[in-house]
Protein backbone atom coordinates (compact mmCIF):
# COMPACT_ATOMS: atom_id res chain seq x y z
CA UNK A 1 0.00 0.00 0.00
CA UNK A 2 1.39 3.38 -0.93
CA UNK A 3 0.86 6.09 1.64
CA UNK A 4 0.98 9.79 0.79
CA UNK A 5 3.97 10.05 3.12
CA UNK A 6 5.89 7.46 1.06
CA UNK A 7 6.22 9.76 -1.93
CA UNK A 8 7.71 12.43 0.31
CA UNK A 9 10.05 9.97 2.02
CA UNK A 10 11.29 8.68 -1.33
CA UNK A 11 12.00 12.23 -2.43
CA UNK A 12 13.82 12.99 0.82
CA UNK A 13 15.92 9.83 0.49
CA UNK A 14 16.85 10.70 -3.08
CA UNK A 15 17.97 14.17 -1.99
CA UNK A 16 20.11 12.74 0.78
CA UNK A 17 21.76 10.14 -1.46
CA UNK A 18 22.53 12.84 -3.99
CA UNK A 19 24.18 14.81 -1.17
CA UNK A 20 26.12 11.66 -0.32
CA UNK A 21 27.55 11.53 -3.86
CA UNK A 22 28.57 15.16 -3.81
CA UNK A 23 30.09 14.90 -0.32
CA UNK A 24 32.02 11.76 -1.19
CA UNK A 25 33.54 13.46 -4.22
CA UNK A 26 34.48 16.55 -2.22
CA UNK A 27 36.23 14.54 0.49
CA UNK A 28 37.96 12.20 -1.93
CA UNK A 29 39.39 14.79 -4.30
CA UNK A 30 40.45 17.16 -1.54
CA UNK A 31 42.46 14.43 0.18
CA UNK A 32 43.86 12.88 -3.00
CA UNK A 33 44.84 16.24 -4.39
CA UNK A 34 46.51 17.22 -1.16
CA UNK A 35 48.66 14.12 -1.51
CA UNK A 36 49.54 14.75 -5.14
CA UNK A 37 49.93 18.50 -4.76
CA UNK A 38 47.15 19.47 -7.16
CA UNK A 39 45.04 22.54 -6.43
CA UNK A 40 41.33 21.60 -6.45
CA UNK A 41 40.21 24.49 -4.31
CA UNK A 42 37.63 25.84 -6.76
CA UNK A 43 36.04 22.50 -7.53
CA UNK A 44 35.76 21.62 -3.85
CA UNK A 45 34.35 25.03 -3.06
CA UNK A 46 31.64 24.43 -5.66
CA UNK A 47 30.81 21.05 -4.18
CA UNK A 48 30.76 22.44 -0.66
CA UNK A 49 28.42 25.29 -1.67
CA UNK A 50 26.13 22.76 -3.33
CA UNK A 51 26.00 20.76 -0.09
CA UNK A 52 25.11 23.88 1.91
CA UNK A 53 22.16 24.52 -0.39
CA UNK A 54 21.06 20.89 -0.42
CA UNK A 55 21.18 20.76 3.37
CA UNK A 56 18.67 23.62 3.50
CA UNK A 57 16.46 21.83 0.97
CA UNK A 58 16.52 18.60 2.97
CA UNK A 59 15.62 20.43 6.14
CA UNK A 60 12.72 22.21 4.41
CA UNK A 61 11.43 18.98 2.95
CA UNK A 62 11.76 17.13 6.26
CA UNK A 63 9.82 19.78 8.17
CA UNK A 64 7.18 19.87 5.45
CA UNK A 65 6.64 16.11 5.89
CA UNK A 66 6.47 16.45 9.67
CA UNK A 67 3.92 19.27 9.42
CA UNK A 68 1.79 17.50 6.83
CA UNK A 69 1.80 13.92 8.01
CA UNK A 70 2.81 13.96 11.68
CA UNK A 71 4.92 10.83 11.22
CA UNK A 72 5.57 8.40 14.08
CA UNK A 73 7.63 5.28 14.77
CA UNK A 74 10.13 4.37 12.02
CA UNK A 75 8.86 7.19 9.79
CA UNK A 76 9.66 9.71 12.50
CA UNK A 77 13.04 8.17 13.23
CA UNK A 78 13.97 8.32 9.55
CA UNK A 79 13.00 11.96 9.13
CA UNK A 80 14.62 13.04 12.38
CA UNK A 81 17.82 11.21 11.44
CA UNK A 82 17.89 12.48 7.87
CA UNK A 83 17.96 16.05 9.15
CA UNK A 84 21.03 15.18 11.22
CA UNK A 85 22.69 13.15 8.47
CA UNK A 86 22.15 15.93 5.97
CA UNK A 87 24.02 18.20 8.35
CA UNK A 88 26.86 15.66 8.65
CA UNK A 89 27.12 15.45 4.87
CA UNK A 90 27.30 19.22 4.71
CA UNK A 91 30.16 19.10 7.22
CA UNK A 92 32.00 16.57 5.03
CA UNK A 93 31.92 19.20 2.32
CA UNK A 94 33.03 21.98 4.62
CA UNK A 95 36.06 20.07 5.94
CA UNK A 96 36.97 19.01 2.41
CA UNK A 97 36.88 22.68 1.54
CA UNK A 98 39.11 23.46 4.53
CA UNK A 99 41.66 20.90 3.37
CA UNK A 100 41.78 22.26 -0.15
CA UNK A 101 42.01 25.79 1.21
CA UNK A 102 44.94 24.94 3.46
CA UNK A 103 46.59 23.22 0.53
CA UNK A 104 46.21 26.28 -1.65
CA UNK A 105 47.16 28.74 1.05
CA UNK A 106 49.93 27.07 3.05
CA UNK A 107 51.26 23.86 1.62
CA UNK A 108 54.88 23.86 0.49
CA UNK A 109 56.10 20.32 0.43
CA UNK A 110 59.63 20.79 -0.86
CA UNK A 111 60.61 22.07 2.55
CA UNK A 112 58.77 19.47 4.60
CA UNK A 113 60.40 16.26 5.77
CA UNK A 114 58.26 13.16 5.55
CA UNK A 115 55.12 15.17 6.10
CA UNK A 116 52.66 13.03 4.26
CA UNK A 117 52.86 9.51 5.60
CA UNK A 118 50.39 10.05 8.40
CA UNK A 119 48.05 12.11 6.27
CA UNK A 120 48.10 9.47 3.58
CA UNK A 121 47.19 6.78 6.06
CA UNK A 122 44.50 8.87 7.73
CA UNK A 123 43.21 10.11 4.38
CA UNK A 124 42.65 6.58 3.09
CA UNK A 125 40.81 5.59 6.20
CA UNK A 126 38.68 8.71 6.18
CA UNK A 127 37.70 8.26 2.53
CA UNK A 128 36.69 4.70 3.31
CA UNK A 129 34.66 5.83 6.33
CA UNK A 130 32.82 8.37 4.23
CA UNK A 131 32.06 5.69 1.65
CA UNK A 132 30.92 3.22 4.30
CA UNK A 133 28.67 5.81 5.95
CA UNK A 134 26.97 6.55 2.64
CA UNK A 135 26.66 2.87 1.77
CA UNK A 136 25.08 2.15 5.16
CA UNK A 137 22.70 5.04 4.61
CA UNK A 138 21.48 3.59 1.30
CA UNK A 139 20.20 0.42 2.92
CA UNK A 140 19.82 1.53 6.56
CA UNK A 141 22.41 -1.11 7.35
CA UNK A 142 23.14 -0.91 11.07
CA UNK A 143 25.72 -3.74 10.94
CA UNK A 144 27.78 -1.80 8.44
CA UNK A 145 27.28 1.38 10.47
CA UNK A 146 28.71 -0.30 13.55
CA UNK A 147 31.90 -1.14 11.61
CA UNK A 148 32.69 2.57 11.43
CA UNK A 149 33.78 2.51 15.05
CA UNK A 150 36.93 0.44 14.26
CA UNK A 151 38.20 2.84 11.64
CA UNK A 152 37.17 5.77 13.80
CA UNK A 153 39.42 4.46 16.58
CA UNK A 154 42.32 4.02 14.14
CA UNK A 155 41.87 7.56 12.84
CA UNK A 156 41.80 8.90 16.38
CA UNK A 157 44.97 6.99 17.23
CA UNK A 158 46.74 8.49 14.21
CA UNK A 159 45.47 11.93 15.16
CA UNK A 160 46.89 11.71 18.65
CA UNK A 161 50.11 10.20 17.36
CA UNK A 162 50.52 13.20 15.11
CA UNK A 163 49.87 15.60 17.96
CA UNK A 164 52.42 13.84 20.15
CA UNK A 165 55.07 13.66 17.47
CA UNK A 166 54.55 17.12 16.11
CA UNK A 167 55.80 18.72 19.30
CA UNK A 168 59.17 17.06 18.67
CA UNK A 169 59.29 17.33 14.87
CA UNK A 170 62.22 19.34 13.55
CA UNK A 171 60.33 20.92 10.71
CA UNK A 172 59.34 24.42 9.84
CA UNK A 173 56.26 25.78 11.50
CA UNK A 174 54.63 26.12 8.10
CA UNK A 175 54.70 22.38 7.50
CA UNK A 176 53.66 21.74 11.05
CA UNK A 177 50.65 24.02 10.89
CA UNK A 178 49.59 22.69 7.49
CA UNK A 179 49.74 19.10 8.57
CA UNK A 180 48.19 19.68 11.94
CA UNK A 181 45.24 21.45 10.43
CA UNK A 182 44.70 18.80 7.78
CA UNK A 183 44.99 16.03 10.33
CA UNK A 184 42.45 17.83 12.47
CA UNK A 185 39.99 18.17 9.55
CA UNK A 186 40.40 14.51 8.74
CA UNK A 187 39.66 13.65 12.33
CA UNK A 188 36.50 15.77 12.18
CA UNK A 189 35.33 14.10 8.95
CA UNK A 190 35.80 10.72 10.63
CA UNK A 191 33.69 11.93 13.56
CA UNK A 192 30.86 12.94 11.25
CA UNK A 193 31.04 9.56 9.52
CA UNK A 194 30.56 8.05 12.97
CA UNK A 195 27.62 10.36 13.69
CA UNK A 196 26.00 9.13 10.48
CA UNK A 197 26.62 5.58 11.68
CA UNK A 198 24.84 6.39 14.94
CA UNK A 199 21.88 7.85 13.07
CA UNK A 200 21.58 4.76 10.90
CA UNK A 201 21.58 2.47 13.93
CA UNK A 202 18.84 4.67 15.41
CA UNK A 203 16.75 4.42 12.24
CA UNK A 204 17.15 0.67 12.01
CA UNK A 205 16.80 -0.28 15.67
CA UNK A 206 15.56 2.74 17.61
CA UNK A 207 18.66 2.40 19.77
CA UNK A 208 20.42 5.66 20.65
CA UNK A 209 24.08 4.69 20.62
CA UNK A 210 27.25 6.71 20.94
CA UNK A 211 29.92 5.07 18.80
CA UNK A 212 32.73 7.17 20.21
CA UNK B 1 4.21 4.21 40.28
CA UNK B 2 0.86 3.73 42.10
CA UNK B 3 -1.55 1.45 40.25
CA UNK B 4 -5.24 2.41 40.10
CA UNK B 5 -6.64 -0.40 37.98
CA UNK B 6 -5.11 -3.77 37.27
CA UNK B 7 -6.49 -6.43 34.97
CA UNK B 8 -5.33 -9.99 35.49
CA UNK B 9 -5.73 -12.40 32.62
CA UNK B 10 -8.97 -10.70 31.65
CA UNK B 11 -11.04 -12.39 28.95
CA UNK B 12 -14.40 -11.03 27.80
CA UNK B 13 -16.50 -13.04 25.38
CA UNK B 14 -19.82 -12.36 23.70
CA UNK B 15 -21.24 -15.77 22.79
CA UNK B 16 -18.28 -17.47 21.11
CA UNK B 17 -16.52 -14.21 20.16
CA UNK B 18 -13.58 -13.41 22.44
CA UNK B 19 -13.55 -9.62 22.38
CA UNK B 20 -10.74 -9.37 24.96
CA UNK B 21 -8.20 -12.16 25.31
CA UNK B 22 -6.08 -12.69 28.43
CA UNK B 23 -5.27 -9.05 28.96
CA UNK B 24 -3.08 -8.24 31.97
CA UNK B 25 -2.19 -4.60 32.44
CA UNK B 26 -1.81 -1.89 35.03
CA UNK B 27 -3.39 1.56 34.73
CA UNK B 28 -1.43 4.11 36.72
CA UNK B 29 -2.90 6.62 39.16
CA UNK B 30 -3.34 10.19 37.91
CA UNK B 31 -1.96 9.35 34.50
CA UNK B 32 -3.67 9.40 31.13
CA UNK B 33 -3.70 6.03 29.40
CA UNK B 34 -4.70 5.85 25.74
CA UNK B 35 -6.10 2.70 24.20
CA UNK B 36 -5.63 2.45 20.46
CA UNK B 37 -6.19 -0.19 17.82
CA UNK B 38 -8.23 -0.91 14.72
CA UNK B 39 -12.03 -1.00 14.75
CA UNK B 40 -13.39 -4.07 16.49
CA UNK B 41 -10.15 -4.88 18.34
CA UNK B 42 -11.89 -4.62 21.71
CA UNK B 43 -11.12 -1.10 22.93
CA UNK B 44 -14.67 -0.33 24.04
CA UNK B 45 -15.04 -3.77 25.56
CA UNK B 46 -11.85 -3.32 27.58
CA UNK B 47 -12.72 0.14 28.85
CA UNK B 48 -16.26 -0.97 29.73
CA UNK B 49 -14.86 -3.84 31.76
CA UNK B 50 -13.33 -1.22 34.07
CA UNK B 51 -16.76 -0.23 35.39
CA UNK B 52 -18.69 -3.40 34.62
CA UNK B 53 -20.66 -1.91 31.77
CA UNK B 54 -20.34 -5.20 29.85
CA UNK B 55 -22.45 -6.91 32.50
CA UNK B 56 -25.52 -5.44 30.84
CA UNK B 57 -25.02 -7.60 27.71
CA UNK B 58 -26.97 -10.85 27.93
CA UNK B 59 -24.51 -13.37 26.46
CA UNK B 60 -21.34 -11.94 28.00
CA UNK B 61 -18.80 -14.11 29.81
CA UNK B 62 -16.01 -12.54 31.81
CA UNK B 63 -13.04 -14.42 33.28
CA UNK B 64 -9.96 -13.12 35.06
CA UNK B 65 -9.94 -10.10 37.33
CA UNK B 66 -10.17 -6.34 37.30
CA UNK B 67 -8.74 -4.80 40.46
CA UNK B 68 -9.63 -1.25 41.42
CA UNK B 69 -7.36 -0.05 44.22
CA UNK B 70 -6.46 -3.71 44.68
CA UNK B 71 -10.03 -5.00 45.01
CA UNK B 72 -11.61 -7.27 42.41
CA UNK B 73 -14.63 -5.40 41.04
CA UNK B 74 -16.06 -8.68 39.77
CA UNK B 75 -15.85 -10.18 43.26
CA UNK B 76 -19.17 -11.29 44.72
CA UNK B 77 -19.14 -8.72 47.51
CA UNK B 78 -18.17 -5.77 45.39
CA UNK B 79 -20.72 -2.95 45.46
CA UNK B 80 -21.52 -1.85 41.91
CA UNK B 81 -23.00 1.46 43.09
CA UNK B 82 -19.68 2.43 44.69
CA UNK B 83 -17.91 1.27 41.54
CA UNK B 84 -19.97 3.48 39.25
CA UNK B 85 -19.42 6.42 41.58
CA UNK B 86 -15.67 5.88 41.59
CA UNK B 87 -15.42 5.25 37.85
CA UNK B 88 -17.19 7.70 35.56
CA UNK B 89 -17.65 7.32 31.83
CA UNK B 90 -17.82 9.71 28.87
CA UNK B 91 -19.10 8.45 25.53
CA UNK B 92 -18.42 9.17 21.91
CA UNK B 93 -21.66 11.05 21.36
CA UNK B 94 -22.35 13.68 24.00
CA UNK B 95 -25.40 12.43 25.88
CA UNK B 96 -26.68 15.16 28.19
CA UNK B 97 -30.08 14.59 29.78
CA UNK B 98 -32.90 16.64 28.20
CA UNK B 99 -32.86 18.90 31.23
CA UNK B 100 -31.29 22.22 32.16
CA UNK B 101 -27.55 22.66 32.31
CA UNK B 102 -27.83 22.99 36.08
CA UNK B 103 -29.90 19.84 36.50
CA UNK B 104 -27.47 17.82 34.41
CA UNK B 105 -24.60 18.59 36.77
CA UNK B 106 -26.75 18.35 39.90
CA UNK B 107 -28.19 15.00 38.82
CA UNK B 108 -25.57 12.72 40.38
CA UNK B 109 -25.21 14.62 43.66
CA UNK B 110 -29.02 14.62 44.07
CA UNK B 111 -29.11 10.84 43.58
CA UNK B 112 -26.47 10.61 46.27
CA UNK B 113 -28.76 12.53 48.61
CA UNK B 114 -27.60 16.14 48.33
CA UNK B 115 -30.57 18.52 48.11
CA UNK B 116 -29.51 21.77 49.79
CA UNK B 117 -29.57 24.51 47.19
CA UNK B 118 -26.42 26.31 48.39
CA UNK B 119 -24.44 23.09 48.28
CA UNK B 120 -25.76 22.10 44.86
CA UNK B 121 -25.07 25.61 43.54
CA UNK B 122 -21.50 25.26 44.66
CA UNK B 123 -21.11 21.78 43.18
CA UNK B 124 -22.55 22.92 39.86
CA UNK B 125 -20.27 25.94 39.62
CA UNK B 126 -17.17 24.05 40.73
CA UNK B 127 -17.61 21.23 38.25
CA UNK B 128 -18.57 23.44 35.34
CA UNK B 129 -15.35 25.30 36.08
CA UNK B 130 -13.34 22.06 36.20
CA UNK B 131 -14.83 21.12 32.84
CA UNK B 132 -13.85 24.54 31.45
CA UNK B 133 -17.47 25.35 30.62
CA UNK B 134 -18.47 27.77 33.39
CA UNK B 135 -17.59 30.97 31.55
CA UNK B 136 -19.66 29.96 28.54
CA UNK B 137 -22.82 29.01 30.45
CA UNK B 138 -22.83 30.80 33.82
CA UNK B 139 -25.55 33.22 32.66
CA UNK B 140 -27.91 30.54 31.40
CA UNK B 141 -27.72 27.62 33.80
CA UNK B 142 -31.44 27.04 33.55
CA UNK B 143 -31.63 26.77 29.78
CA UNK B 144 -31.74 23.36 28.15
CA UNK B 145 -28.54 21.37 27.79
CA UNK B 146 -29.78 20.34 24.36
CA UNK B 147 -29.23 23.89 23.07
CA UNK B 148 -25.48 23.72 23.67
CA UNK B 149 -23.05 22.98 20.86
CA UNK B 150 -21.65 19.45 20.59
CA UNK B 151 -18.36 20.45 22.18
CA UNK B 152 -20.16 22.23 25.02
CA UNK B 153 -22.44 19.24 25.53
CA UNK B 154 -19.39 16.98 25.82
CA UNK B 155 -17.84 19.26 28.44
CA UNK B 156 -21.19 19.30 30.25
CA UNK B 157 -21.11 15.50 30.31
CA UNK B 158 -17.62 15.73 31.79
CA UNK B 159 -18.89 18.19 34.44
CA UNK B 160 -21.76 15.81 35.17
CA UNK B 161 -19.33 12.93 35.59
CA UNK B 162 -17.04 14.99 37.81
CA UNK B 163 -19.90 16.09 40.07
CA UNK B 164 -20.11 12.67 41.73
CA UNK B 165 -16.41 12.91 42.63
CA UNK B 166 -15.07 9.95 40.68
CA UNK B 167 -11.47 8.80 40.87
CA UNK B 168 -11.29 7.34 37.39
CA UNK B 169 -12.74 8.78 34.18
CA UNK B 170 -13.18 6.49 31.19
CA UNK B 171 -13.62 8.14 27.82
CA UNK B 172 -14.60 6.23 24.69
CA UNK B 173 -13.68 8.33 21.65
CA UNK B 174 -14.73 11.54 23.42
CA UNK B 175 -13.84 13.81 20.50
CA UNK B 176 -14.87 11.85 17.45
CA UNK B 177 -18.11 13.81 17.04
CA UNK B 178 -16.43 17.17 17.64
CA UNK B 179 -14.77 19.79 15.42
CA UNK B 180 -11.04 20.57 15.80
CA UNK B 181 -11.57 23.51 18.18
CA UNK B 182 -13.91 21.63 20.49
CA UNK B 183 -11.48 18.70 20.26
CA UNK B 184 -8.55 20.87 21.33
CA UNK B 185 -10.55 22.04 24.35
CA UNK B 186 -11.34 18.49 25.44
CA UNK B 187 -7.72 17.49 24.94
CA UNK B 188 -6.56 20.39 27.11
CA UNK B 189 -9.14 19.40 29.68
CA UNK B 190 -7.91 15.80 29.74
CA UNK B 191 -4.40 17.01 30.54
CA UNK B 192 -5.62 19.35 33.29
CA UNK B 193 -7.88 16.73 34.85
CA UNK B 194 -5.09 14.16 34.93
CA UNK B 195 -3.62 16.02 37.92
CA UNK B 196 -6.54 14.80 40.05
CA UNK B 197 -8.01 11.85 38.16
CA UNK B 198 -6.91 8.65 36.52
CA UNK B 199 -8.04 8.85 32.91
CA UNK B 200 -8.39 6.13 30.30
CA UNK B 201 -9.20 7.31 26.82
CA UNK B 202 -10.02 5.27 23.74
CA UNK B 203 -9.20 7.06 20.52
CA UNK B 204 -8.88 6.37 16.82
CA UNK B 205 -6.79 9.47 16.43
CA UNK B 206 -3.10 8.54 16.75
CA UNK B 207 -1.98 12.12 17.14
CA UNK B 208 -4.54 12.64 19.85
CA UNK B 209 -3.21 9.63 21.75
CA UNK B 210 0.29 11.04 21.36
CA UNK B 211 -0.80 14.48 22.57
CA UNK B 212 -2.89 13.62 25.60
CA UNK B 213 -1.60 10.37 27.04
CA UNK B 214 1.28 9.33 29.26
CA UNK B 215 0.87 5.63 28.46
CA UNK B 216 -0.43 3.93 25.34
CA UNK B 217 -1.85 0.46 24.94
CA UNK B 218 -2.20 -1.08 21.50
CA UNK B 219 -4.88 -3.74 21.14
CA UNK B 220 -5.26 -6.06 18.18
CA UNK B 221 -7.87 -8.80 17.83
CA UNK B 222 -8.59 -8.59 21.56
CA UNK B 223 -4.97 -8.99 22.60
CA UNK B 224 -2.75 -6.44 24.28
CA UNK B 225 0.08 -6.25 21.77
CA UNK B 226 2.10 -3.43 23.23
CA UNK B 227 1.84 -1.20 26.28
CA UNK B 228 4.27 1.40 27.52
CA UNK B 229 5.13 5.06 27.81
CA UNK B 230 3.47 6.92 24.95
CA UNK B 231 6.77 8.52 24.07
CA UNK B 232 8.42 5.12 23.61
CA UNK B 233 5.50 3.47 21.83
CA UNK B 234 5.31 6.28 19.29
CA UNK B 235 9.03 6.68 18.75
CA UNK B 236 10.22 3.13 18.84
CA UNK B 237 7.46 0.51 19.00
CA UNK B 238 8.80 -2.90 19.97
CA UNK B 239 6.20 -4.94 18.12
CA UNK B 240 5.98 -5.05 14.36
CA UNK B 241 2.16 -4.91 14.46
CA UNK B 242 2.29 -1.69 16.47
CA UNK B 243 4.77 -0.22 14.01
CA UNK B 244 2.50 -1.11 11.10
CA UNK B 245 -0.61 0.24 12.77
CA UNK B 246 0.98 3.53 13.82
CA UNK B 247 2.53 4.22 10.44
CA UNK B 248 -0.64 3.30 8.54
CA UNK B 249 0.91 0.28 6.81
CA UNK B 250 -1.82 -2.00 8.14
CA UNK B 251 -3.66 -4.55 6.00
N1 LIG C 1 -22.74 -6.56 22.76
C1 LIG C 1 -22.03 -7.31 21.93
N2 LIG C 1 -22.48 -8.46 21.47
C2 LIG C 1 -21.75 -9.24 20.64
N3 LIG C 1 -20.53 -8.92 20.22
C3 LIG C 1 -20.00 -7.77 20.63
C4 LIG C 1 -20.71 -6.89 21.51
N4 LIG C 1 -19.92 -5.82 21.75
C5 LIG C 1 -18.80 -6.01 21.07
N5 LIG C 1 -18.82 -7.17 20.39
C6 LIG C 1 -17.75 -7.71 19.55
O1 LIG C 1 -16.53 -7.65 20.28
C7 LIG C 1 -15.47 -7.22 19.46
C8 LIG C 1 -14.85 -5.96 20.03
O2 LIG C 1 -15.78 -4.89 19.96
P1 LIG C 1 -15.51 -3.46 20.56
O3 LIG C 1 -16.75 -2.67 20.45
O4 LIG C 1 -14.89 -3.59 21.90
O5 LIG C 1 -14.39 -2.93 19.54
P2 LIG C 1 -13.73 -1.47 19.42
O6 LIG C 1 -12.26 -1.68 19.41
O7 LIG C 1 -14.29 -0.56 20.45
O8 LIG C 1 -14.18 -1.00 17.97
P3 LIG C 1 -14.51 0.48 17.41
O9 LIG C 1 -13.18 1.11 17.22
O10 LIG C 1 -15.18 0.22 16.11
O11 LIG C 1 -15.36 1.17 18.41
C9 LIG C 1 -16.05 -7.07 18.07
O12 LIG C 1 -15.81 -8.24 17.36
C10 LIG C 1 -17.52 -6.87 18.32
O13 LIG C 1 -18.28 -7.32 17.23
MG1 LIG D 1 -15.50 1.21 20.34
Amino acid sequence: MNRLLDTGLERLTAMLLQMGKVAEEAVRISIESFMTGVDVYERVEQLSDTLVRMNVDVEDKAFELIAKYQPVASDLRIIKSYIKISNDLERYGRYAWDISFIHKRLANFEKCEDPLAIIEEMGEKVISMVQVSIEALKTHNSELARKLIETENEVDALYFRHLDHSTEMPMSSRCLITNTLVVRYLERIADHATYIGESIIYIATGEKVVLR
Amino acid sequence: MPVKIETKDLTVSFGDVDAIKNVSMEIFTNRVTAIIGPSGCGKSTLIKSFNRMNDLVSNVKITGQVLLDGENIYGTNYDVVTLRKKVGMIFQKPNPFPKSIYDNVAYGPRIHGIHKKEILDKIVEENLKKAALWHEVSDRLNSSAMDLSGGQQQRLCIARALAVEPEVILMDEPCSALDPIATAKIEGLIRTLSRDYTIVVVTHNMQQAARVSDYTAFLYLGKLIEYGLTKDVFENPQNDLTEKYLTGKFG
